[in-house]
């Protein structure tokens, strides 16, 4: 194994890279407009009595002078594509191109959401067909495409809870139990569904303790949230008696699905006792992350929530399709359509493309990735929980300190080697925290040319060779940048 | 599998390393009652990438879309030119498969784009700062009455009836499970009755949503709404649909918009059966702090160089978990830069020419109506309402259009089921042509 690569191996080595002005510093006198169709003729007079009386004042670019301004505006980025991406709980794998194709033919992009439902057919069809596999994979009865992220899924599930407990007359049960290791929209979902949070200590092993847990189930618990694997990248193998205890306090059991790329194929949620889980298919099932979105957080309920789903819903009847937009007992409308149609079509293609046969590939490769590289790092840094990892692992830079050197030095040195950094400060449970996640898409020499940088970096630590770790990151187009002023005066438009 | 680059041998080395002998014992740790068996799911069985391309193809064909008939569908979804550069620009791997830009230094494009965004949001709706989207326009709706709830310490919601039935039921379930009033102001004649909503404003009073051009295409002053949101120290809240018109009539920043939040589908992004789509939340600078979302802003690195940041990051949810102004995290960023990146290639001539289109196409639509239809009267963008003497006579007409290749509205009692049944809701873009209006005219007299 090697592990003696000096920096000049990795990819990084600079190249054309472009400063780039704003485009409003680019705009010189209005070029000829683009051309239109439409009709030429004029408005009302009505309407002409509303005019606008300030131009907006968007400049407007020549079609080669915006292509020119925003291929350079890409290049300052770093993506999937261009390199490894372990950021953890974020599952970056690589995006199939042909569901990019795929979802750009005409008769799926460029449908009207409120056509007949004659017309829209095969959009239908392929959407429930994928509503089929998500429970089939999760391992519960029913499902709602509906939310736009992950973190709406929460709220969705929660809302389905909520309108559970109602109906069983449970009003009062409004506190909902969250490990302190889980993600941030997990308390803040909560509180926009009316609920509060305690937050449960997790025990020495990072997962969630079961006294922690008995403490604080009574008459008041309205659900657990239980992300699993958790966010320290470990099983929580009590997941039945968890479910059980909750189960038996008069609560019911949210799952947060962002790292059920550990799981499909292998596992499923739904037969562990969780009653609803939101799938991000931007992560598990490869739609691409687009530098913040769009995503799609469908939620698989079993049959205690079903009855609670959101409306609209995809209903199949005979061998046709419709849409259902009434339902008495819906815990309601949580979004404007029927759900991020786009992205749920590319995880469509992307389960198609592994079928019932490879689909547990991904899980076990995942998960080996990221065993491996624990293995190879777990000398070098801290492992603050020991033991098998499922498709992240946790690092911390507890030994890096001796020497003044923290977790964001290590990343920014990263990125000068070559790597997006992994996730860091998240979890908040442990000091310092690396979570790294490989997915199954890297191929062995990648992860090993990541684990050498991780060492070279560690030894330049023990070396006393730190300057250019705080110093670190010399080579993208931009250095360490001030967040502090950014967010003491906050400049968010330009001025002219 | 051909999207995953080990070998057989390859896993061998690697399990081997880290002293394992078989797959399975990665999986130790989860109970074996849990264990599937293999390939035990009911799932159809892998398919090559041809037969993807075919199966969705074949898919594609059953559907009938804006490619292969005239759309006169609005209701919150408009079908507006996309120029190639927009899909080639979000096409773009760097652009495409990043994630949001955690890691300044390697994610200038993203935010550089980002900040743009901002600022032509900003500009084209006349207000003061925008955040970096919201997931869709009912959401947006819902967090803007979420936010000015913040803002003010008051818990009552005042929304008009002629607010997109969509944005309304999602606002309502959203404000449904915390404390405070929510009122519906009834609407009149397909338009919007500020004397009644002015007349629901009391002290409580946190916000007013009002839509503009509202629901039913009505474009109309908002000036009394504004002193009466004075008079009573509450926001107003102005909801859009289609972000064009602000090219062309008063935008919601001349209104005196406190919070503006909606769609921007129009500006690049493809109708796709609902999503995704752009949800913008825009506001006056003083509130940038109760905003919810991402936002971009200026700094500068190390080197001093101009660069940015996601910023104000003490508002979200990683940082500030239960008490922060949204739950949202991933949001539309590639949205964002299509919005962008069309923008860019209007400039105001462009977008002024495609409102004026938009407008002109539904003006001389109704210039032209036979008797037997009646259209909503007043100033309207490019969506109104045609009323049928019956839903007998609508029905008849929509099997003409449909002969025609044409979707000639919304049915309004599909989207509000409080609606009677005679009425179509019909909008127009640039992408409807003078013959295309012929040929909806000669429908509507067949019809007769
Ligand atoms: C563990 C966990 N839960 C929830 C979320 C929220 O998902 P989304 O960003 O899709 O809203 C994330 C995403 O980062 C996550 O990692």
């Amino acid at each position: 194994m090697s592990t003696a690569h000096t920096s000049n191996t990795y990819s990084a080595v600079g190249g054309i890279q472009h400063e780039e002005a704003l485009l409003f510093e680019h705009a010189h006198e209005a070029s000829e407009a683009i051309s239109l169709p439409g009709v030429q003729g004029d408005i009302s007079a009505e309407l002409s009595a509303f005019s606008r009386q300030e131009p907006a004042n968007i400049p407007g670019l020549s079609e080669p002078e915006t292509v020119r301004h925003f291929v350079r505006m890409s290049q300052w980025n770093h993506g999937i594509e261009t390199g490894f991406y372990p950021l953890g709980s974020c599952t970056m794998k690589y995006n199939p191109r042909v569901n990019e194709q795929v979802v750009r033919l005409s008769g799926l992009a460029n449908i009207h959401p409120d056509q007949p439902m004659d017309s829209v057919q095969g959009v239908l069809a392929l959407l429930y067909e994928l509503q089929e596999w998500l429970c089939e994979i999760a391992g519960f009865s029913d499902v709602t495409l509906q939310p736009a992220a992950g973190a709406h899924g929460e709220l969705t599930g929660l809302m389905m809870i909520r309108a559970c407990l109602d109906a069983r007359g449970q009003q009062h049960r409004k506190k909902v139990l969250v490990p302190d290791s889980a993600h941030g929209t997990n308390p803040a979902s909560a509180a926009l569904c009316g609920m509060y949070c305690v937050e449960l200590k997790s025990g020495a092993d990072g997962r969630i303790d079961l006294d922690e847990l008995k403490k604080h189930l009574d008459d008041d618990v309205a659900a657990l949230m239980m992300t699993n694997p958790n966010t320290v990248g470990a099983f929580e193998s009590d997941v039945k008696e968890i479910c059980q205890l909750v189960h038996d306090a008069g609560g019911l059991v949210y799952g947060d699905g962002a790292n059920l790329n550990a799981l499909v194929g292998m596992a499923r949620p739904g037969d562990m006792g969780i009653d609803c889980l939101h799938i991000n298919v931007h992560k598990t099932f490869s739609t691409p992350h687009g530098g913040g979105g769009p995503g799609a957080g469908p939620v698989v309920v079993n049959d205690t929530l079903a009855p609670y789903l959101p409306v609209p819903r995809i209903v199949k009847e005979g061998e046709t399709y419709r849409i259902e937009t009434q339902d008495e007992k819906s815990c309601g409308t949580v979004l404007g359509s029927i759900g991020q149609v786009g992205v749920l079509l590319r995880a469509h293609a992307y389960i198609a493309a592994f079928g019932k046969n490879h689909l547990h590939k991904i899980a076990q490769d995942a998960v080996l990735n990221a065993n491996y590289v624990l293995h190879r790092l777990q000398d070098a840094y801290h492992v603050p929980f020991k033991g098998l990892c499922k498709h992240e692992c946790l690092l911390t830079d507890e030994f890096q300190n001796k020497h003044g050197i923290k977790t964001l030095d290590v990343a920014k040195q990263l990125i000068d080697l070559g790597f997006h950094p992994m996730t860091i400060y998240f979890p908040l449970i442990v000091h310092g925290a690396m979570l790294i996640e490989p997915t199954e898409t890297e191929s062995k020499a990648t992860l090993d040319s990541f684990c050498d940088a991780m060492l070279e970096i560690a030894e330049q630590c023990e070396a006393g060779d730190t300057q250019v770790l705080h110093d670190a990151p010399m080579k993208p187009i931009r250095r360490r940048l001030d967040e502090t002023q950014a967010a003491r005066k906050p400049v968010l438009v330009w001025s002219d | 599998m051909r999207f995953l680059p080990h070998t057989d041998s390859d896993r061998d080395t690697m399990l081997e390393a880290i002293g394992m002998d078989v797959m399975s014992d990665l999986f130790a740790d989860i109970p074996s009652e849990f264990h599937l068996e293999q390939d035990s799911l009911d799932l159809p069985d892998a398919l090559s990438e041809a037969g993807i391309v075919r199966k969705f193809t074949q898919a594609s064909e059953q559907n009938r879309h804006a490619g292969n008939t005239r759309c006169f569908l609005g209701g919150g979804t408009y079908h507006h030119f996309v120029p190639a550069v927009v899909d080639y620009v979000i096409s773009r791997g760097e652009f495409l498969t990043a994630y949001t830009p955690y890691q300044p230094e390697i994610s200038q494009g993203t935010l550089q784009t980002l900040f743009e965004f901002q600022t032509m949001i900003a500009r084209l709706t006349g207000m003061d700062v925008s955040n970096a989207s919201m997931y869709e326009a009912a959401t947006a709706t819902a967090e803007a009455a979420l936010m000015a709830r913040r803002i003010t310490r008051k818990s009552k919601v005042v929304m008009a009836g002629s607010v997109n039935p969509r944005y309304r039921s999602v606002t309502q379930n959203y404000l449904s499970r915390l404390d405070g009033e929510y009122v519906e102001v009834a609407t009149h004649d397909f338009s919007t009755d500020v004397d009644a909503i002015i007349a629901s404003i009391d002290e409580d009073t946190a916000c007013v949503i009002v839509q503009y051009p509202d629901f039913y295409g009505s474009v109309y002053d908002l000036a009394e709404l504004r002193l009466a949101c004075d008079a009573a120290k509450c926001l107003m809240v102005i909801a859009f649909s289609d972000a064009s018109a602000f090219a062309l009539i008063q935008s919601p920043g001349e209104c005196g918009a406190d919070i503006a939040v909606g769609s921007g589908q129009s500006l690049g992004i493809p109708m796709g059966f609902g999503g995704p789509h752009l949800g913008l939340l825009t506001c006056k600078q003083k509130y940038v702090r109760q905003m919810p979302g991402r936002v971009c802003g200026m700094t500068t690195d190390a080197d001093g160089k101009r660069g940015f940041v996601l910023t104000l990051s003490t508002r979200e949810q990683h940082i500030r978990r239960e008490k922060a102004t949204s739950n949202i995290c991933s949001n539309q960023g590639l949205m964002c830069t299509a919005a962008a990146t069309y923008m860019t290639l209007m400039g105001d001539e462009g977008l002024k020419t495609v409102a004026t289109r938009s407008a002109a196409a539904l003006h001389h639509l109704l210039s032209n109506l036979p008797k037997h239809v009646t259209a909503a009267q007043g100033a309207r963008y490019n969506e109104t309402v045609l009323s049928f003497v019956s839903e007998e006579k609508r029905s008849a007409f929509l099997v003409e259009a449909r002969k025609r290749d044409m979707f000639a509205g919304i049915p309004l009692e599909q989207l509000d089921t409080k609606m009677a049944s005679n009425h179509l809701l019909v909008s127009t873009t640039e992408m409807i042509e003078e013959a295309d209006i012929q040929d909806y005219l000669v429908a509507l007299e067949v019809a007769a």
